[in-house]
């Protein structure tokens, strides 16, 4: 047994490498220094109180809320029918049409974001919200495909059937039979793709300017310039918030199955 | 339902998708790539005629700091994957034979820094290795050094971030191809007299090669196109490839050696995941 003894005190070294640094920012962020220093001198909520109080930090939140949300909302009306089509009626090129729709896992982020920068907001003078979202969309939509295709899959095409015998047509069948069998594998595409367009940086560095920015972003930007332990208390918050979210996806509909 | 109609709707079902995948996406990013290949123009600078070529390539390479950058963005992949690998064969071994009633616990325990923002993940290095930082206060207090230590903006803390970053997908990927090798398979090798390393590198090693391919690919393309971890922890001194086309774009405005990164940086994907499919589609065929 002592092999497992070795690669158990490998695992406990790797949990603590990576977990460890979370407990850091904790400290730095209930700092009560007007500068990063660790360990704090003294311990406060000052910077907690801080940041939830900025307007820059507000704006920047509210609009990676929108973002996130809507570019969500639309990934999956894009993605579910196509898990649904790749798993119950393959048309035909189905290959080609799935390494278009998975290009963007490949391609990286930066240049989604660069290339939409230059031929999208620049060139036509869309709207750079509007460039934002539709990256965030392009980014999330492979993830909704992806996690729902899984689920579809070990559904047993029976229940379908019998449906479409007993006369419900293919939209009933969908409505009151598939989708609320994949309601957990739905439900766990929307948090999956929430929380990766809420972190993202690369594809929206470049669709960010004056007066549109994202928490990611306006983080990155105030660090540049400031020193203080402000967004250690940000990030404290932001690993908190993930924690919960994480427990509660985790518990109610076992996220981990999914990954 | 008829086999044609059932085709109809399955085409019908894809389109929304496939329209908005390929205007949105696959053209903006196209005409960034092909425009790495366009040289000269109205308004170039020596008022050459436009035409196709490499010419950027070879300027882009002939430049000394953009050679260190690639081979120092191809050198702290090729690490963080190895290292990672490295560490997550015993970790990910101790995770499949963990009891079912602590299994949740540990696969969140490793999910949960993939969900957290890169940003406060990073910062928690900034945080460690800066000038007042946790590391440079020990070392003062234990009198290792007289004067704090530049720690950040180092290859070092970009590797270390890189490695915090990536391992947990390497550990993931390993663990699921661990499931499905049998406990009984090495206990019969070491049985028959195999001892441990004889056990992992002609059983274990084999059978979970898969899930090595998969794990490698991912960690060491992230590690390629990974903007915020090079970007904070190495600052502007260590840039890698990913950094150096957002300094091209966002302070000088050069997007012609933007658009050269960019090709270079699909070429290295793409060039990762068919070596990964060769691989795999290799291993299955024998």
């Amino acid at each position: 047994m002592k092999e497992g003894l070795f690669s158990r005190a490998i695992l406990w070294l790797v949990f603590l490498f990576l977990l460890g640094p979370f407990i850091i920012v904790f400290l730095a962020g209930f700092s009560a220094g007007e500068t990063l220093a660790f360990p704090p001198t003294s311990y406060s909520l000052r910077w907690i109180f801080e940041v939830l109080s900025a307007e820059e930090f507000q704006r920047a939140f509210q609009t990676s809320l929108e973002i996130g949300l809507l570019a969500t909302v639309v990934a999956l009306l894009l993605g579910v029918p196509v898990a649904y089509a790749m798993s119950r009626m393959p048309p035909p090129g189905m290959g080609a049409i799935k390494q278009i729709l998975t290009s963007p896992l490949i391609v990286p982020a930066m240049l989604v974001g660069l290339g939409l920068l230059r031929h999208f907001v620049l060139l036509v003078d869309a709207p750079v919200f509007l460039g934002l979202l539709i990256g965030h969309i392009g980014l999330l939509t492979p993830y909704a495909v992806r996690v729902v295709y899984a689920s579809l899959v070990n559904l047993r095409v029976d229940i379908e059937e019998a449906a479409i015998t007993l006369g419900a047509s293919r939209s009933q069948t969908f409505f009151l039979i598939v989708l609320p069998n994949i309601r957990s594998a739905v439900i766990a595409a929307f948090f999956l793709a929430f929380v990766t367009s809420f972190n993202q940086v690369p594809v929206s560095l470049f669709l960010t300017g004056p007066g549109i920015s994202t928490l990611p972003i306006e983080m990155l930007g105030h660090m540049e310039n400031s020193f203080d332990p402000s967004i250690a208390a940000l990030s404290t918050l932001l690993v908190l918030f993930t924690m919960a979210f994480v427990l509660v996806t985790e518990k109610v509909l076992g996220i981990s199955k999914y990954m | 339902m008829v086999a044609h109609d059932k085709k109809r709707l399955g085409i019908l079902l894809v389109t929304p998708a496939l329209i908005f995948t390929v205007v949105c996406f696959l053209l903006p990013v196209l005409a960034l790539l092909l425009d790495a290949f366009r040289v000269g123009g109205p308004d170039s600078v020596d008022g050459a005629a436009l035409h196709w070529g490499v010419d950027r390539f070879v300027a882009f390479f002939s430049e000394p700091l953009n050679r260190q950058v690639f081979m120092r963005t191809l050198r702290i992949a090729a690490l963080v994957t190895l290292f990672s690998a490295l560490l997550s064969y015993p970790a990910a071994q101790a995770i499949v034979r963990v009891s079912p009633r602590y299994r949740g616990l540990v696969l969140g325990m490793m999910i949960l820094p993939l969900m957290v923002s890169p940003i406060a993940r990073t910062y928690a290095w900034i945080v460690l290795f800066g000038r007042n930082g946790a590391i440079n206060s020990i070392l003062l207090q234990l009198g290792l050094a007289d004067e704090p230590q530049r720690l950040l903006f180092s290859e070092m803390a970009v590797f270390v971030g890189l490695l915090q970053l990536l391992l947990p997908l390497m550990l993931m990927s390993l663990v699921s191809s661990m499931e499905n090798l049998s406990r009984d398979i090495t206990l019969a090798a070491s049985t028959l007299g195999a001892n441990a390393w004889q056990v992992f590198t002609r059983v274990t090693l084999p059978l979970t090669q898969e899930g090595l391919i998969v794990g490698g690919t991912l960690v060491f393309t992230g590690c390629v196109t990974a903007y915020v971890t090079p970007a904070l922890l190495g600052g502007p001194k260590v840039l890698m490839l990913e950094t150096l086309l957002y300094q091209k774009v966002s302070v000088e405005s050069d997007f012609g050696t933007a658009n050269v990164i960019a090709v270079i940086l699909v070429a290295m994907t793409l060039a990762v995941n068919a070596g990964l499919k060769r691989i795999s589609s290799s291993r299955s065929s024998t």
